[in-house]
């Protein structure tokens, strides 16, 4: 591919992304949150280290459900902790949820979509057989059976059951993109030099399709986080650790005697964060597109 | 009875079932534990137990308003005949008592109870294919009951024909039980669901269909019962084909009579026609069908607690003004945190020297379990509870524990027991002990933070493990936890009751779940078990409960207190430890509900406790 300074597939996108408000906007949210989630886990690994007890798990009946003050932002929850210092740690969750099942889930989308498709015939017919059987079970049902079975339930079970059941879409994706880029003159032309394939499905059509992994990642990583909320919120996720699904499921009991500070910010937390993923992604599928080139 | 610790248990919601205002005294439930099966001889945790007992009856039962708590004849004609040494009781058994009809009768009509129906019942339960949680009631007590157990375990199918030495029908309507040994308990035993008399036709003809088609004597027959959703029952119209009369009791405390609760006396029983229970998890929903007069009565959850109960436990006006009434009344429930006996860190050891630290460890997180911020959390609803004894039992402690809250004492044990600071030599860390719950409900996991919350003020990690009720159960009687927290609620009012579940021989699967070990208890608990109430059985008693404080294999949680609300049309609502089968005794004032119903809506409840 040709490629002169200032003229690359990134830098278009950039610019076009940059033209883009709302994405600039949900941009920015983004980088706060994952400011949010990196000092959540600052100061999550600095007692872990020192083996001491965080405050925002430390008790205090005294000052249970306190309104949003000038000492506590966000008020405080049924057990008197700060529920700001909660909601950021449960930042830090959520991202944590959010990149590991990431990192499970596109690696095995990417490989078998590039297996299936470069190769075809058997291969093929298993591999779509294989993620057709994963799509017709109920998506929360699965992962809920998952996390059952691992046997330290909590976040380990939380990353397998999203992250295993959750590549098939990405998969489905990179199968038709290197289908068709397969019959492309590249990737005949290297064939011809007798390249392996190994070579020609990693080295040379997968960075012609590396824009569909990171939409896919932009707009799954909402999802993700999303079902984890949905877990925690049953009771099947995180354990000991400030989840907003925890948070929401922990408030909802005083909803309606007017205790609607730690339900209000945990959810707007929750919306800000999904939306701004979700726009983003769209803007960025946008920018990335090639054929939008102009 | 096992009971989800952190639960609580409120007897009943009582409610005006709404599709159903044309019919009138329709009442209904709503409950948050599952009823898990209809069978007496099997079917063990409480709902279950609420249930069975409005469909089956017993020889005995709790008098619905005395107190203390005692034992009246039910389907016995009197209270029994027992032999000089104790060991011989002789029951006549009412004339005239008429299974509900049902197809697994000839013809479909209910046959009469006779005294075979007993037999047949406790055989079941000590049947080893039903496996039964309630064999421990009768093992090693009546005579020859163990050989039958044993014989049940071999042929294919158990031959009820087997003679059982010490239950016999000497005629139709004699009943005749030789025990062992003498067992004070056996009463309130028979007041249980497990000596409910089942009908043989009816277990024969449904086979494994039988638990979900309950053939009884009771008030009431099944209609129809979906699982985890809803049970109804109906009126049986078996005792007025037969001319089977009840009646309300008529003697009762100077408070009760006060409380009104003495105006039906001498009334035939049951005053509802049809009762409909509903499984509601959660606690806000059953909480708005209540306000909203969907339920008669209802539990105060946590949550609820400042909104409705005022500084003086009293009911706040705005729901006082819309005629809710308060009832209240103490348990004889005990909750606590087991350690497993088993477990290397917090258990026993082979090595004294172990052994003796492993206590100090035990008896440094007691110190550490501050019981006035848990009573706070429970909206100051709890008592203290200092032994393994609930109050008012016989052999209930009345000095507090020494191993009750005390910061500088467990930091003191702590260091004793090797962990300095809760720093634990071998890894350099703090000690992590992993404690296993049977809910992962919002409250219990609340209660679990503020317990870790407690225990790092000594440098102890506390690890919660959220388990279903199931799992948890499993888990025990595999006895993997290392801690777990569970609750005991009395099957009768004796301290006997407790201490059994600090007998070696009770361990898991049975109910002894510490799976604790203590030679000099298994003496003094093989001696009290035979004793009749006298003070030298309450002397060791305290005895026993002293070792066990010493030692420490629970940490005794708290003791809660009942609280419970009622509408205005609910009446002769009477709380009652032992609330089983007690439901034949509650009215509705159909006139009252009507008129409750009319002006609903004109005042809206001040819900916000800032009143």
């Amino acid at each position: 591919m040709p490629v002169e300074k200032g003229q690359s597939l990134w830098s278009d996108a950039w610019r076009r992304l940059k033209k883009n408000r709302l994405a600039m906007l949900c941009l920015g949210l983004v980088v706060l949150f994952t400011l949010l989630a990196v000092y959540g886990e600052i100061v999550y690994q600095y007692h872990h280290a020192k083996d001491i007890t965080p405050s925002y798990q430390m008790t205090n009946l005294d000052v249970a459900y306190e309104a949003p003050s000038t000492r506590h932002w966000m008020g405080t929850d049924g057990l008197g902790r700060d529920v700001m210092a909660r909601l950021v740690q449960g930042v830090r969750i959520a991202y944590k949820v959010g990149i590991i099942t990431s990192l499970i889930a596109i690696p095995i989308g990417v490989i078998l979509g590039c297996l299936a498709g470069f190769f075809g015939g058997r291969v093929d017919d298993f591999i779509v057989w294989l993620y057709s059987t994963f799509a017709s079970m109920p998506g929360l049902l699965f992962i809920l059976a998952i996390a059952m079975v691992v046997p330290d339930n909590g976040l380990l079970g939380v990353y397998l059951g999203i992250g295993l059941t959750t590549w098939v879409g990405l998969c489905r994706l990179v199968r038709g993109e290197v289908l068709k880029h397969k019959e492309q003159n590249y990737v005949q032309a290297a064939k011809a030099l007798g390249i392996g394939s190994g070579r020609i499905m990693f080295k040379h059509i997968l960075p012609n399709i590396l824009h569909v992994v990171i939409v896919t990642f932009t707009l799954r990583f909402p999802a993700a986080v999303g079902t984890e909320v949905i877990m925690s919120y049953l009771g099947i996720g995180v354990q000991g650790e400030p989840s907003w699904g925890l948070m929401i499921d922990s408030a909802r009991m005083r909803l309606w005697q007017g205790m609607w500070w730690e339900m209000t910010f945990v959810t707007l937390a929750l919306f800000l964060l999904v939306l701004a993923f979700n726009l983003l992604g769209d803007a960025l599928r946008d920018a990335l597109d090639p054929r939008l080139n102009d | 009875m096992l009971v989800v610790a952190g639960s609580f248990l409120f007897s009943g919601c009582e409610q005006k079932d709404s599709f159903s205002a044309s019919e009138n005294e329709a009442v209904a439930y709503s409950q948050t534990s599952r009823i898990r099966g209809l069978d007496p001889g099997i079917s063990g945790e409480v709902s279950s137990s609420l249930a069975i007992s409005r469909l089956y009856e017993g020889l005995l039962q709790y008098d619905y308003l005395a107190r203390p708590y005692k034992v009246i004849p039910l389907l016995a004609e009197s209270m029994p005949e027992i032999s000089d040494d104790g060991l011989v009781y002789t029951f006549k058994i009412r004339k005239g008592i008429y299974f509900h009809d049902n197809p697994c009768f000839p013809e479909g009509k209910g046959r009469e109870l006779v005294a075979d129906d007993f037999v047949y019942s406790i055989k079941r339960v000590a049947d080893v294919k039903n496996s039964s949680s309630g064999f421990w009631a009768f093992n090693k007590r009546i005579k020859g009951i163990d050989v039958f157990h044993e014989t049940s375990k071999d042929s294919a199918k158990t031959d009820y024909d087997f003679p059982v030495e010490g239950l016999k029908a000497v005629d139709s309507h004699t009943l005749q039980i030789t025990l062992t040994e003498p067992y004070p308990q056996l009463l309130y035993i028979l007041a249980m669901h497990y000596s409910f008399a089942v009908p043989r036709e009816a277990v024969e003809y449904y086979g494994k269909a039988f638990v979900n088609n309950p053939v009884g004597t009771g008030p009431y027959e099944l209609v129809e019962w979906r699982r985890n959703s809803r049970i109804e029952f109906i009126r049986s119209p078996k005792w007025a084909e037969t001319g089977r009369m009840e009646t309300y009791p008529s003697a009762g405390t100077p408070e009760e009579e006060a409380a009104g609760l003495l105006a039906d006396a001498g009334k035939p029983i049951p005053f509802i026609d049809r009762v409909v229970q509903y499984v509601i998890d959660d606690s806000t929903t059953s909480w708005m069908m209540f306000l909203s007069g969907q339920l008669g009565s209802s539990g105060i959850s946590r949550d609820n607690w400042d909104a409705v109960i005022t500084g003086d436990k009293e009911l706040s006006d705005s729901l006082e003004s819309r005629g809710i009434k308060l009832v209240s009344s103490p348990t004889l429930d005990v909750y606590y945190l087991g350690f497993n006996w088993e477990d290397p860190v917090v258990g026993h050891s082979r090595d004294p020297e172990q052994a003796m630290r492993n206590r100090k460890l035990r008896q440094a997180l007691s110190c550490a379990f501050n019981f006035d911020q848990m009573n706070q959390f429970m909206n100051n609803r709890l008592y203290p509870l200092d032994g393994p004894i609930p109050q008012p039992l016989d052999g209930s402690l009345k000095e507090a524990s020494p191993y009750a809250f005390s910061l500088e004492k467990a930091r003191q044990l702590l260091v004793e027991a090797g962990y300095p600071d809760g720093i634990d030599s071998a890894t350099g860390r703090r000690l992590e002990l992993t404690m296993e719950l049977g809910s992962a409900t919002a409250n219990t996991r609340q209660m679990m933070e503020l317990m870790a919350d407690m225990y790092q003020k000594i440098g102890i990690v506390l690890k919660a493990s959220y388990n279903t009720w199931p799992s948890f159960i499993e888990k025990m009687n595999r006895r993997q936890a290392q801690l777990f927290q569970l609750g005991w609620v009395a099957d009768y009012p004796d301290a006997e009751n407790f201490l059994q579940l600090f007998y070696s021989k009770n361990e898991s699967p049975g109910p002894n779940h510490a799976n604790y070990r203590n030679t000099e208890i298994d003496r003094m608990y093989e001696q009290i078990r035979t004793m009749l109430p006298s003070p030298e059985r309450t002397a060791i008693y305290e005895q026993m409960a002293g070792i066990i404080i010493e030692d420490c294999p629970w940490i005794f949680l708290y003791q809660p207190m009942d609280f419970g609300l009622t509408h205005r049309w609910v009446e002769n609502y009477n709380t009652h430890a032992f609330p089983y089968g007690m439901g034949k005794y509650r009215r509705i004032n159909t006139a009252a509900r009507e008129e409750w119903f009319r002006t609903y809506g004109d005042s809206k409840p001040d819900m916000t406790g800032d009143e």
